[in-house]
């Protein structure tokens, strides 16, 4: 008989208790990644670097080793660990606040440096952890702890569509947008994560995964109401898609 | 003493020395007057099989510098002031999180964009543990491209021995200079310290590790705190350095380090020949700073001159340590075409302090 254990192998530690909030979009993404270790056979020499926020819970419920980074600085982190140890697969997972706002810099030149990392960017729209607050990628009008009366885009810019920015480097060789708002998006988005690894196993470049996910706590709505609000509205201005597949 | 003799600027030297050490990554931005070590280790590194890689901030450099201490494998940054700023965030996570590198903080004037030319301005930065939390990092100060020689195979031993990042300061008029230094034979340092127990190589090489330096349980910050207060103690025990001359019946007792604790040696020989009774000493960890050096002190001394490169704050550290025992002079400069003080203001003012 298969039970949880025979399905995701040693990489997905399922003693831990989750520290993601009911129904939080971080948990599914966090079960892919680990089903791409296990099913790629490289969880011994696999390294999370982890942002600042809720993404940074992530690795403990993976059996690999870890990195906790400061604030946005994770593939700076990266990059120095994958100078110095090429063999091992070093990855990235970070929010949109910690990748978007406070270290898209970091980003944007790692992924200009074409160094075979992959990054990855868990857009919830808001800054979860510390409470609600807009982030960079909150939408036109959506009402967080910080804009009360909703982004107002003349005041507060608009929202950044992060891996439009990496389109155009030549080292950046898989970049694409996906989503868990819907079972559909989940078997898509696993497939991408499996590419972006594919391509730093292949030592092909760098690889980008956007994954839009809901925040029930953060947008303050019931869990079915966030995954509506990131199916109907998120979804509509953050299009899920392939922007590059060079993996040939 | 057997070796190959370079004639080098010293920033260069740095470079040579750091990697003829085991250092095999550089990550470094170019920011005067600091440059000239990344333009040499870019040259050499390839042929120890290492890189320098450069980044596109300070920031950057530092982190990209954790995340290789995060291997084990030995790294290494220089910059000045501007960068060594950027890079406190950093130093603070690599402290806490106990990886251990090298680095290099090429002094110039500040405080802002400041000046290019050379200084001791950072010694407050460096000394006081630089970013956020209660911490130090272990600051090396060598007088000559001989001593960035000679110092860096302990540099490297204190780095992996306490796990700790080890901060070179060094004012940018003594980087800037150039002259001989004998190199003695190759030898990778970093290769014989044994890093399995903590590095972050990979579950097949042990159990799951996390690099952790925040705190799930508020208990997690106090022990990380008490962890490294009892390291830090242990430093300040073992492994405080310095160089002092002619201080037995020493009347005027000067205190400089770098540039200037190179001039204090040239105004003992010349004091002395003239049968005026002044010695000095050189700080060459300026922390832990050398509090033993002022311990026995001869009760022939009147009082202490202390000569930097800034508007005073290695003088505090002099302060403490003599804890109200006897006078302490202030003689600074800052900036200017010439950035220092002369061996003729250092010679009247100890003059003047021994006709007190």
């Amino acid at each position: 008989m298969k039970n949880l254990e025979s399905l995701y192998g040693d990489t997905l530690n399922l003693d831990k208790l989750f520290s993601y909030c009911p129904g939080c979009g971080h948990g599914i993404v966090t079960r892919l990644v680990a089903e791409t270790i296990e099913s790629f056979g490289i969880r011994e020499r696999s390294v999370s670097v982890v942002g600042i926020g809720c993404g940074g819970f992530s690795h403990h419920y993976m059996e690999i080793d870890a990195i906790e980074a400061m604030h946005g600085r994770s593939p700076s982190v990266a990059v120095g660990y994958k100078t110095a140890m090429p063999e091992n697969i070093v990855f990235t997972y970070q929010g949109d606040g910690d990748m978007g706002a406070i270290g898209l810099s970091d980003l944007l030149h790692a992924a200009n440096k074409g160094m075979p990392i992959t990054c990855l960017m868990i857009n919830n729209s808001l800054f979860g952890m510390t409470g609600g607050q807009m982030s960079p990628t909150s939408l036109d009008g959506q009402v967080t702890t910080t804009t009360p009366n909703g982004r107002d885009v003349v005041q507060h810019g608009f929202p950044l569509r992060v891996p439009e920015l990496l389109r155009d480097m030549a080292g950046v060789k898989f970049l694409a947008r996906e989503s868990v708002a819907d079972m559909k998006s989940v078997r898509h988005a696993a497939k991408s994560i499996q590419k972006a690894f594919d391509c730093q196993i292949k030592g092909l470049g760098f690889s980008f995964i956007e994954i839009i996910v809901p925040c029930p706590t953060g947008l303050n709505m019931k869990v079915k109401e966030s995954y509506e609000w990131c199916a109907d509205q998120a979804l509509e201005y953050f299009k899920p898609q392939i922007f590059k597949d060079e993996m040939e | 003493m057997s070796g190959e003799t370079l004639f080098l600027k010293n920033s260069e030297t740095f470079a040579e020395s750091m990697v003829r050490c085991g250092v095999r990554y550089h990550f470094a931005y170019p920011i005067t007057p600091a440059t000239e070590v990344m333009n040499r280790s870019a040259v050499i590194l390839p042929e120890y099989g290492g890189r320098m890689v450069q980044m596109e901030s300070e920031l950057a450099v530092a982190n990209a510098l954790a995340g290789c201490a995060c291997t084990g494998k030995l790294g290494a940054t220089s910059t000045s002031g501007p960068g060594m700023a950027l890079m406190q965030e950093t130093v603070s996570f690599m402290a806490a999180g106990e990886l251990p590198c090298i680095m290099l903080d090429a002094m110039r004037v500040g405080p802002g964009d400041g000046d290019i030319v050379g200084a001791q301005s950072d010694y407050y930065l460096a000394t006081r543990g630089g970013g956020h939390g209660d911490y130090r990092v272990i600051v090396l100060a060598p007088d000559s491209g001989q001593e960035i020689v000679d110092i860096m195979p302990d540099a490297v031993r204190l780095a992996y021995t306490y796990r700790t990042p080890v901060l070179f300061v060094i004012d940018g008029v003594t980087v800037q200079m150039t002259e001989s230094a004998v190199f003695p034979e190759t030898n990778n340092y970093a290769e014989e310290y044994d890093t399995s127990s903590w590095s972050f190589t990979g579950t097949k090489d042990h159990d799951k590790r996390f690099l952790l330096t925040g705190s799930y349980s508020h208990t997690q910050g106090e022990e990380m705190n008490d962890r490294l207060r009892k390291k830090y103690t242990q430093i300040v025990t073992q492994e405080q350095r310095w160089e002092e001359e002619a201080l037995e019946d020493t009347e005027v007792l000067v205190v400089a380090f770098g540039i200037h604790g190179r001039m204090a040696r040239d105004l003992v020989s010349r004091m002395r020949a003239q049968g005026k009774k002044v010695g000095c000493i050189r700080p060459i960890t300026l922390w832990p700073f050398p509090d033993n050096a002022f311990e026995d002190l001869p009760t022939s001394i009147k009082s202490v001159l202390v000569v930097e490169m800034n508007h005073g704050q290695m003088v505090d550290d002099v302060r403490l340590a003599l804890n109200g025992r006897l006078p302490v002079h202030f003689l600074g400069k800052t900036g200017g075409d010439m950035p220092m003080c002369t061996l003729a203001e250092m010679e009247a003012k100890a003059n003047s302090l021994l006709e007190d």
